[in-house]
């Protein structure tokens, strides 16, 4: 009756490694609106030294979203925050700005709390239909 | 499929909390690789949504420029309008980079700002016909790149996915079921050792009373 399941450590190996590789690509350091417009490949540098490139066309609709003063309270890539055994999807929000163009992409009035933004899955794949490099995904690890 | 027991050097006390331990941690892993799995099978049914919208924006693009093209070849003539081609060569430039969906490094290309403007023939030999030809073959081309972006992305997205679904059900189906099924038999054997315990002290019990 008793098995020593000889791949065990073999599982126990890929997921140390799924578990490392879920939110490597988060960015070091966000950058505004403003900055990434004015560069020539606008990209951010992410916690494992690679690099995600943001498509111009989506920074240049961002832009046509909010004013001036906004592109530059603006912090990109925008994170979605995914909770475990929920079908709630939170929108990280660091200012108002998110908020104004979170509302302006699904058409709608939104409410932040406690500095996120809730929505649902239908809304995120219009999120992602429109901010498809602009937005990432964070899986926070809970207990 | 009988539930699988994991091997115990010594039913103890200690590897119960360790065990229990291990449940907690596959169970949060197996949640996250869960969320994990949905997100990606909606960026990858989203990106399959775009591809064919993509395709069929191409064939549309490429029917509408070949008619534009053989327009202008009847309007100018081929050998002018070769003559015209052959000024507007250039090599292509693509801004290419990756971006992360989830786990998943999948590509992303852009056709330089450069590559848009048309360009190279002269405007005063050369009718609309032609302007219009090139605008639509640019925007070919503008397709082409993105239709390679997504054809990429569908690709890496299935191969992960098929990864991870393997890594979702080992979870599952054998790691959480094994080690449930451990705790109880641990659990199992610590009564029995309590019921032998209490039946060897009623018979030293007896015992004592005899003497």
């Amino acid at each position: 009756m008793v098995n020593n399941l000889p791949y065990e450590k073999l599982l126990q190996e890929s997921l140390k490694s799924e578990l490392r590789v879920i939110n490597a690509h988060l960015p070091t350091k966000p950058k505004p609106l403003s900055d990434l417009l004015g560069e020539e490949y606008p990209h951010v540098v992410c916690k494992d030294g690679s690099t995600h490139l943001f498509r111009r066309k989506e920074l240049k609709y961002l832009a046509s979203l909010i004013d001036a003063s906004e592109q530059k309270a603006l912090l990109l890539p925008m994170l979605i925050e995914i909770s475990s055994g929920q079908g709630e999807i939170a929108v990280v929000c660091t200012g108002e700005a998110e908020v104004k163009v979170i509302a302006k992409v699904l058409d709608m009035a939104v409410s932040l709390r406690q500095r996120k933004i809730t929505i649902y899955k239908p809304q995120l794949a219009v999120i992602r239909k429109l901010l498809r490099t602009t937005t990432q995904y964070i899986f926070p690890p809970r207990p | 499929m009988p539930q699988q027991i994991i091997k115990v050097t010594r039913p103890t006390k200690i590897e119960l909390i360790r065990l229990r331990r291990r449940l907690v941690l596959a169970t949060r892993i197996q949640k996250i690789v869960k969320d994990r799995v949905s997100i990606l099978i909606l960026e990858f049914l989203q990106i399959a949504r775009q591809t064919v919208e993509a395709k069929r924006k191409l064939l549309e693009e490429f029917s509408g420029t070949y008619r534009a093209l053989s327009i202008t070849a009847g309007y100018h003539g081929y050998i002018a309008l070769e003559k015209e081609m052959v000024a507007t060569e250039r090599d292509l430039g693509i801004a290419a980079g990756l971006r992360n969906v989830g786990g998943v490094r999948i590509p992303a290309f852009e056709l330089k700002e450069a590559e848009r403007e048309p360009g190279g023939y002269s405007l005063s030999d050369t009718s609309s016909w032609l302007d219009r030809a090139t605008e639509l073959s640019t925007e070919c081309l503008e397709t082409i790149v993105e239709l390679a972006e997504l054809q990429r992305s569908l690709e890496l997205l299935g191969r992960e996915i098929n990864r991870t679904k393997r890594i979702l059900n080992a979870l599952e189906y054998l790691i959480i079921p094994a080690l449930s099924t451990t705790i109880k038999y641990l659990y199992m054997k610590f009564e029995e050792r309590d019921r032998e315990e209490k039946s060897r002290l009623k018979r030293v019990k007896v015992l004592l009373e005899q003497k």
